[in-house]
């Protein structure tokens, strides 16, 4: 209980920050999508319980500044996403920084097209449409190679400071 | 063998449960999540507004004297034209109140205007919304029209304790009827083209066929007034491209969008003082 609350803190602090890079980059009209960064590091390297529970946690966040009816789509993928990645984990180098790297970066282009799937048919021209997503989807991308290392960086600091840092690795 | 199977699905049959949960949880609870987590996030949200706003506090206080009396003077100068504008607006006021009563016609639906700063805008290419510093502390209700200097922005689609969401007209959510100004037949409006470093724009579809509009003859498409949302006369944006439909009974064709719909930083919800 007390590992998922540390990590849904951390999610916050991601939530702000990107909330207000998106809101800085409104006049590019480019936006940055981040979900893995709210599955990876605790789907590799975390307890599955708490990783799951925070993944979910991660994903009502993004839910709540939603349009209303989507609300459980956020979480539902982002919990998909953390089964995934919890399955594949003893097959992936986790301690590697790149690998973790990598993996955020597949898991967010996977989260980022099946979001966009879900979305689409909502457009007045879906064809239209598909450029803006990839241009969106690269930048996210970039941010995501760049801002992964650091985010993952944070929350095992903050499991250390709170003294949850020798379950980590159970 | 067959245990060590049974282990390795267990994250996928927790997966399975929660959906199950999910999908059983009464609307009721969800709201409650929903607006729970929202308000959870509303004070970084605000903070973060109120941080900015002290910034551009800052940056003006760097402005010279100088600058400062040239600004006033070019705003005192607008004040004069624009007292002139709200005699006229007075007289006309007066004219439409004498027709309505002369002809038994049901008066316009009265708003308050209500300005309220930008706190974040949220600018995808699944949705275009923004956040705004006014909400049930101000009366906002649901479904109000909100506007700017350059026309419709939106309308409110949440209201929060502090705060309400605004749906933008660039959201392909977002769906109105609009008219051609100069003309009085009712055309469709959706929002949600939205390309990058570019307008946002919409479509419009049923525009009749004598209807001509392009890029060098652009035609202003304004707010119809008819379901009782918006009042009429509000531009929506530019129609400058239209062609048949396949049905060949009308055309479609796209509409830009104000620029600034990107960069509000204040916005004006006009809430109705008679709601029906």
């Amino acid at each position: 209980m007390r590992r998922t609350l540390v990590l849904a803190v951390t999610q916050f602090v991601l939530w702000a920050i990107v909330a207000e890079v998106n809101h800085l980059l409104t006049d590019f009209h480019v936006f940055l999508f981040v979900g893995a960064l709210y599955v990876v590091f605790a789907a590799l390297l975390q307890p599955f319980r708490s990783g799951f529970a925070s993944a979910i946690i991660g994903g009502l966040i993004c839910d709540a500044h939603a349009p209303a009816e989507l609300f459980g789509l956020h979480a539902f993928l982002f919990a998909a996403a953390h089964v995934s990645v919890f399955h594949l984990r003893d097959r992936i180098p986790r301690d590697d920084g790149t690998a973790r790297v990598v993996v955020a970066l597949l898991t967010n282009l996977a989260l980022f097209l099946v979001f966009s799937f879900t979305q689409i048919h909502h457009s007045p021209a879906p064809g239209a449409a598909w450029p803006r997503l990839f241009a969106d989807l690269v930048c996210s991308q970039v941010f995501v190679a760049v801002v992964a290392s650091w985010f993952s960086a944070l929350q095992s600091r903050v499991l250390f400071l709170t003294g949850l840092d020798r379950e980590a690795f159970a | 063998m067959p245990f060590k199977r049974l282990d390795q699905s267990r994250p996928f049959v927790t997966l399975g449960l929660a959906l199950a949960v999910w999908l059983l949880i009464p609307i009721g609870v969800k709201t409650f999540i929903r607006a729970s987590f929202f308000e959870l996030t509303a004070p970084i949200t605000m903070t973060a507004s109120y941080a900015r706003d002290l910034q551009e506090y800052w940056g003006l206080r760097l402005h010279s004297n100088r600058e400062l009396i040239e600004a006033g003077r070019d705003l005192a100068r607008l004040n004069a034209s624009y007292e002139l504008s709200v005699q006229q607006n007075s007289e006309l006021q007066a004219e439409i109140a004498r027709l309505e009563s002369l002809l038994r016609l049901p008066s316009f639906t009265e708003y308050r205007y209500e300005h309220a700063r930008v706190a974040r805008r949220d600018f995808s290419g699944w949705w275009q919304r923004i956040v705004i510093r006014k909400g049930r502390n101000f009366g906002i209700p649901v479904g109000a029209p909100v506007i700017f200097t350059g026309g419709v922005v939106g309308r409110v689609s949440e209201v929060h304790g502090l705060t309400a969401v605004v749906e933008l007209i660039s959201s392909p959510e977002v769906r109105l009827a609009g008219v051609v100004e100069g003309d009085s037949r009712p055309i469709s409006f959706q929002g949600g083209i939205n390309p990058t470093f570019g307008p946002p724009s919409g479509v419009v579809e049923f525009v009749p066929l004598d209807i001509v509009a392009n890029r060098n003859f652009p035609k202003r498409l304004v707010t119809s007034g008819l379901g009782g949302v918006f009042p009429p006369g509000l531009t929506l944006g530019v129609i400058t491209r239209l062609e048949l439909s396949p049905d060949a009974l009308f055309q479609a064709g796209e509409v830009k969008l104000d620029e600034r719909l990107g960069s509000l930083t204040e916005v004006t919800v006009l809430v109705p003082l008679n709601p029906e």
